[in-house]
């Protein structure tokens, strides 16, 4: 069963890793990933391995965020828009596997971008920066943990956005819709939650906006407006549950016409 | 008391089934493989097809035919279980397709509408995605069903560069890949050309007759359904009006009606007046198959007329279906 399951991945996976575009983006991503710590080095600032790992990161991670949202809008709307969707469904499997397993490999797509921007990125920086001490652990330095845990909150705040890309993508079988509003949630995101604000309206912590970025834990145990790590992660997940459920009972229900 | 006779109320339903069903199966010696049974679909309040009933033999070409819009690619959908059935239900061999989809759908291969196949991958990793989704089909099968369509060496280039005869042929693959019991075609000869429907058509007959494979081809095009298909349903805005078998389990084209020729018409036509003889074009025209003819043709020569010749008479399906329709085309 699950060995079956592993093949529908296996399709998917096929389905991205065959097209150019697919090794475009992850050529972009790692070249980009090598040249920010390289122009970094052409400034002669004195930074030590971490900290230009950590601005890199904060760069490339929109490379990351926007391919994977290509990804995520084009994997269900592509079949519907290519007319595909019609064989792959008339197959004995149940639509919420094939949907599934559509998940499995964007999350793996997810997986390989931060895999790209770690090695990438680490080996880079270290090639180049490696003598240097710069100014670690004073104010502005990162540490190998912090910046490492930057890359890990900022892949699930990827995840979240493209999870919403997925979901739109289902719901309206338009991927242009679904990068354009998905995109639109991550850089303005900052804006609603300042209009939003918790200190303004009570119910407004309970908004997906102000929970996305987990970055700010890093710093404080005690986030912007005084909720705790444990209540943004129950929000993300609540959420994301709801993203999926959206689109489970859209993608099996639906009538497939012409 | 009242539940007391609710069951044997339905005992007694159970047995007129029963009774029913078996009296279907000694007249039709086998299990349909395919029953639409009532199949309604209803989208808002427009009845897209309206209570559709009909069964498929396996081994069986059937054609559905009926002008763009009448419901043909509605029902195929809903075969295939890409649409929701409002009402009824679709069996194929045995399985409902609304409850136990996944076991329906393993018999099933099908083209709907266009084979619109992945263009970014070659013809063969095509192939390979739809084999990765069904058990037990090795590479020797991808390669025998390729050969099969004649797809050859193009079969590793992109579906991109494909002419649409050989989407076409890459669609026909996909659906034999896991040799399905039934094996559905939506409108298969459009963009092919005569010789490619020619192949077409003596690719299903030796499906048909060498693998049992049952066939449902649908087509707005009289002539070709008449020469491809078995028995053809005509479908017209959303209910089946009519089924007509037109050919003999061996494959021989049935005949309608027989023509007598007498030397005297009238009176052979009062005498057959029990079996409704109808005269016309000068000749007696009677229903019935091979025993009936030999009968008739004795009761004739008993009565002492004389039989000149006795000729089947095969008229045009359209004709047919224009005298059924009161002069309306059954297609565009």
């Amino acid at each position: 069963m699950l060995i079956n399951f592993a093949r529908l991945v296996a399709n998917e996976n096929m389905k991205v890793y065959y097209r150019v575009r697919t090794w475009v983006m992850l050529s972009l991503l790692l070249l980009f990933n090598a040249a920010m710590p390289a122009m970094l080095y052409w400034t002669n600032a004195p930074m030590d391995v971490w900290t230009v790992f950590t601005w890199t990161e904060s760069f490339t991670i929109y490379l990351s965020a926007i391919f994977t949202v290509i990804i995520a809008a084009d994997i269900v709307a592509g079949e519907f828009a290519g007319g595909t969707i019609k064989l792959l469904l008339i197959r004995p499997w149940s639509r919420g596997k094939i949907l599934l397993s559509k998940f499995v490999s964007l999350c793996l797509f997810l997986l390989l971008c931060a895999a790209i921007t770690a090695v990438a990125g680490i080996t880079a920086s270290l090639l180049l920066f490696s003598g240097n001490t710069g100014f670690a652990n004073s104010s502005g330095g990162s540490s190998m943990d912090s910046s490492l845990l930057l890359l890990l909150t900022d892949t699930i705040q990827v995840f979240v956005i493209s999870l919403i890309a997925f979901m739109l993508s289902t719901v309206f079988r338009s991927s242009g819709l679904a990068i354009g509003l998905s995109l639109l949630f991550l850089f303005t995101k900052d804006i609603f939650s300042f209009i939003f604000n918790p200190e303004r309206f009570e119910w407004a912590k309970y908004l997906l906006f102000l929970h996305t970025d987990l970055s700010g834990y890093l710093k404080s145990p005690v986030g912007p407006w005084g909720v705790g790590l444990g209540f943004s992660i129950t929000i993300l997940v609540v959420y994301c549950l709801l993203f999926i459920l959206i689109s489970w009972m859209v993608f099996a229900k639906r009538d497939v016409e012409a | 008391m009242p539940n007391i006779l609710s069951l044997v109320l339905i005992m007694y339903n159970v047995e007129i089934f029963m009774v029913h069903r078996q009296g279907r199966i000694d007249q039709m010696k086998q299990e349909p493989l395919v029953s639409l049974v009532g199949v309604t679909k209803k989208i808002s309040s427009k009845v897209l097809v309206d209570n559709v009933t009909f069964d498929i033999m396996p081994g069986q070409i059937f054609g559905f035919l009926g002008p763009n819009g009448a419901g043909k690619t509605t029902t195929i959908r809903m075969m295939v279980g890409l649409m929701s059935i409002t009402q009824g239900d679709i069996i194929i061999g045995g399985y409902s397709i609304r409850k136990n989809y996944e076991q329906a759908a393993t018999q099933i291969g099908a083209i709907v509408e266009n084979p619109e196949m992945y263009k970014y991958l070659s013809g063969y990793n095509n192939l390979k995605h739809f084999a990765r989704m069904m058990k037990g089909i090795t590479k020797a099968r991808i390669d025998e069903v390729v050969e099969l369509v004649g797809l050859g060496k193009r079969i590793h280039e992109k579906v991109s560069t494909y002419s649409l005869g050989m989407r076409q042929r890459l669609g026909v693959a996909q659906a034999l890949l896991h040799r399905p019991k039934l094996l559905i075609l939506d409108e298969p000869t459009n963009g092919l050309d005569p010789q490619g429907i020619r192949e077409l058509r003596d690719y299903l007959r030796r499906l048909t007759q060498e693998e049992g494979t049952s066939v449902f081809v649908s087509s707005h095009l009289l002539s070709e359904m008449e020469q491809m298909c078995d028995t053809i349903g005509v479908i017209r805005h959303g209910k089946l009006i009519d089924i007509r078998r037109l050919r003999t389990a061996e494959g021989e084209r049935m005949y309608e009606e027989t023509a007598f020729t007498v030397n005297d018409v009238e009176a052979a036509a009062a005498l057959l007046e029990d079996i409704q003889a109808t005269a016309r074009d000068h000749q007696l025209m009677v229903r019935g198959d091979q025993n009936m003819i030999a009968d008739i043709n004795a009761r004739l020569v008993g009565a002492g007329l004389r039989v000149y010749a006795i000729q089947p008479v095969t008229r045009s399906l359209e004709d047919q279906f224009m005298e059924m329709t009161g002069g309306e085309s059954v297609v565009d």
